[in-house]
């Protein structure tokens, strides 16, 4: 080991659990404890508008979401275009239990964090289920029976009378150690919730990547006879990835209910599905980071697509039905274009910054 | 005695016969080769044994035990490993990641150790990584640890394909010809890795290869192959001695 564990520009390593550690340097450490400070602490400063506390919010939720489509479709190579009903799964178990047992039971309002957690259970049993086509199909098949999914749960939600043939179904606002958390609280509230449970979901998955689960998903990925030839089961690891992916997707479907204080069929829409697609894509596939970057990217086009739509309505009314018509296009747009130009995503872009940091300015 | 046994295996694609009656006695410790003209069916051979293809009819039994409807991961964790003779491996990884993923049938530890990388996992790691460290040393791959499999010399890929078979810790290795590809030098250390792992890792080997020379120096078991058709077997003088497989090699030439 360098006797400087500060601004190791090569690796030092002397024994195989030191390698293990997340942060190789104390300076990545501590950079990254800095930078995760900063998110907790900065709302006592800045006082940020209902508005963007909403879209920080719902970044959040879909960092959780992507954490799940990420290890389907980056490291496993499993297409799911049916991600947005697998986070509908969380919400409408919070929502539909608050429905029959009512929105102010105890159960909603004092056992939130359990509701997420069986939110999250519920969604991997959908997940496990939904992959087991897995086991003998591929590719174009593989989407079809996710597709067939999110179309299944839309009709599901839309038609039975059990959901509110899709209307709105109130979710109560939450308890806290000070009692409820009111409407003035509510964004911030959630906003601490969702960064403690980003963090704590991104460290599962950072750990269970460099683990014979995670690697095998990459194994199956890269090569399937190969690894069924090292004793993995590729089908099952399949099915595993999905049910994985069930699970991140439940507990963001879950928060999201809270946050909304309620679900209605529109959140969950085979738009919704196309958008993770676009987040997973665009963040960086097979790359943690990219978890992070591609729900930003895509939640902040979205709000311009929406400046823009409205922009053109003013000076063009007629052009409003167009408009509208933008966003599901930036979607399109921003997926080819990545595929074609950065198939390794913005995660790359920081990759490339961070190698150039670490050796700047040539420590030797 | 622990050993492998193909009792008149068949293999049919369509109306061609890849194997035909095919009857083999693998001994534990020892080198047993399979040998013959281009497609005589060698491959297919390996294949049934390790559970890719399954037998028009016929059995395989090894240690008693049926693999003749086995699929490869079952094969693999019975301790049978295979390197494959047109490189499988997982390119996109680099060559430590390779063989890590070898590993997975050797690691025990639950989803819950794993996703908090705390206690067995981590303990259980650190120690897979030393196996893996182990092997790499012993086919002296150091220098190529971290690169990108996908980017190095066929040959060099071909010895990743044999370590990370290695890797497995099985009691028997296929290796479908290692040495196809690569250098006298690489050959000759691919000689002396195939001695070891018979010598020193005691595992038993069978070994499908084209240079003669080379299989008749180390084998201690010659089967050959033609047509799908086992003409011939015994050890080296036997075979260069028999008749047919005199004709078979010269019918080729
Ligand atoms: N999946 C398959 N489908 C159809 N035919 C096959 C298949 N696999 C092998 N064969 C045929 O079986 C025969 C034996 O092939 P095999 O690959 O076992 O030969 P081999 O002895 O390994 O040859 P080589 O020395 O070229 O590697 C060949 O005629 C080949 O075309
Ligand atoms: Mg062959």
């Amino acid at each position: 080991m360098s006797a400087n564990r500060w601004f190791a520009t090569g690796n030092y390593f002397t024994t195989y659990r030191e390698e293990q550690r997340i942060f190789s340097t104390h300076l990545d450490r501590l950079v990254f404890c800095l930078f995760l400070t900063a998110f907790f602490v900065w709302p006592f400063f800045i006082d940020l508008s209902t508005k963007y506390m909403l879209v920080l919010d719902n970044i959040l939720i879909a960092v959780i979401a992507v954490y799940g489509l990420n290890l389907v479709l980056g490291f496993g190579g499993l297409i799911s275009v049916g991600h947005a009903a697998f986070v509908g799964v969380g919400a409408y178990t919070v929502a539909s239990l608050a429905g029959v047992i009512g929105e102010q039971h105890m159960l909603i309002t004092h056992g939130w964090p359990l509701m997420i957690i069986g939110a999250g259970l519920m969604g991997a049993i959908f997940g496990l289920i939904v992959g087991l086509p897995a086991l003998r199909l591929r590719h174009l098949y593989l989407l079809m029976a996710t597709l067939s999914f999110q179309m299944i749960f839309e009709w599901t939600i839309g038609f039975l009378n059990f959901f509110n043939q899709g209307q709105f179904i109130y979710v109560g606002r939450v308890h806290w150690l000070t009692g409820e958390v009111g409407r003035n609280e509510h964004y911030l509230f959630w906003y601490y919730v969702l960064l403690v449970t980003v963090v704590i979901c991104g460290f599962g998955v950072r750990n269970l990547l460099r683990t014979r689960y995670g690697r095998s998903l990459v194994a199956v990925r890269d090569n399937d006879r190969a690894a069924d030839a090292m004793g993995m089961h590729p089908g099952l690891a399949k099915v595993f990835a999905f049910g994985l992916a069930g699970f991140f997707a439940g507990i963001a479907g879950a928060m999201q209910a809270y946050l909304d204080r309620g679900a209605g069929f529109e959140t969950f829409t085979l738009h919704e599905s196309i958008q993770y697609l676009a987040m997973t894509i665009v963040g960086g596939m097979g790359q943690l980071t990219g978890c992070f970057f591609g729900p930003a990217a895509i939640e902040i086009l979205d709000l311009q697509m929406e400046h823009l739509a409205e922009w053109a309505g003013h000076i063009l009314p007629s052009a409003l039905d167009l408009a509208t018509g933008l966003r599901p296009l930036s979607f399109g747009l921003v997926i080819v274009l990545f595929l074609m130009f950065e198939p390794r995503g913005i995660a790359n872009w920081w990759r490339i910054l961070r190698t150039y940091l670490k050796l700047w300015p040539f420590r030797y | 005695m622990p050993n492998l046994k193909v009792s008149d295996v068949t293999l049919t694609f369509g109306g061609l016969h890849a194997l035909s009656g095919v009857n083999m006695d693998v001994k534990a410790g020892l080198i047993t080769s399979i040998i013959g003209p281009n497609g005589a069916g060698k491959t297919s051979l390996l294949n049934c044994i390790s559970g890719f293809y399954h037998p028009t009819s016929g059995e395989i039994h090894y240690n008693g035990q049926r693999l003749t409807k086995s699929s490869p991961h079952q094969v693999s964790k019975i301790g049978i490993a295979r390197a494959f003779q047109n490189l499988e491996l997982f390119r996109g990884l680099s060559v430590l990641d390779n063989l890590m993923l070898a590993r997975h049938q050797n690691l025990s530890y639950g989803l819950l150790h794993a996703l908090a990388f705390f206690g067995k996992a981590s303990r259980v790691e650190a120690e897979n990584r030393e196996h893996v460290e182990k092997i790499i040393d012993f086919m002296e791959l150091e220098a190529y640890r971290k690169q990108t499999v996908g980017n190095l010399s066929y040959g060099v890929q071909k010895s990743v394909e044999v370590a990370r078979a290695l890797t497995l810790a099985p009691q028997m290795i296929l290796l479908d010809e290692p040495m196809a590809g690569m250098n006298i030098e690489e050959k000759e250390d691919m000689v002396r890795f195939i001695f070891d792992i018979k010598n020193e890792w005691e595992i038993t080997v069978i070994l499908v290869e084209h240079d003669l020379g080379v299989v008749m120096d180390i084998s201690d078991q010659i089967y050959v192959l033609d047509f799908g058709e086992v003409i011939g077997s015994g050890d080296a003088e036997q075979v260069a001695s028999n008749p047919k497989v005199i004709e078979a090699y010269i019918g080729e030439e």
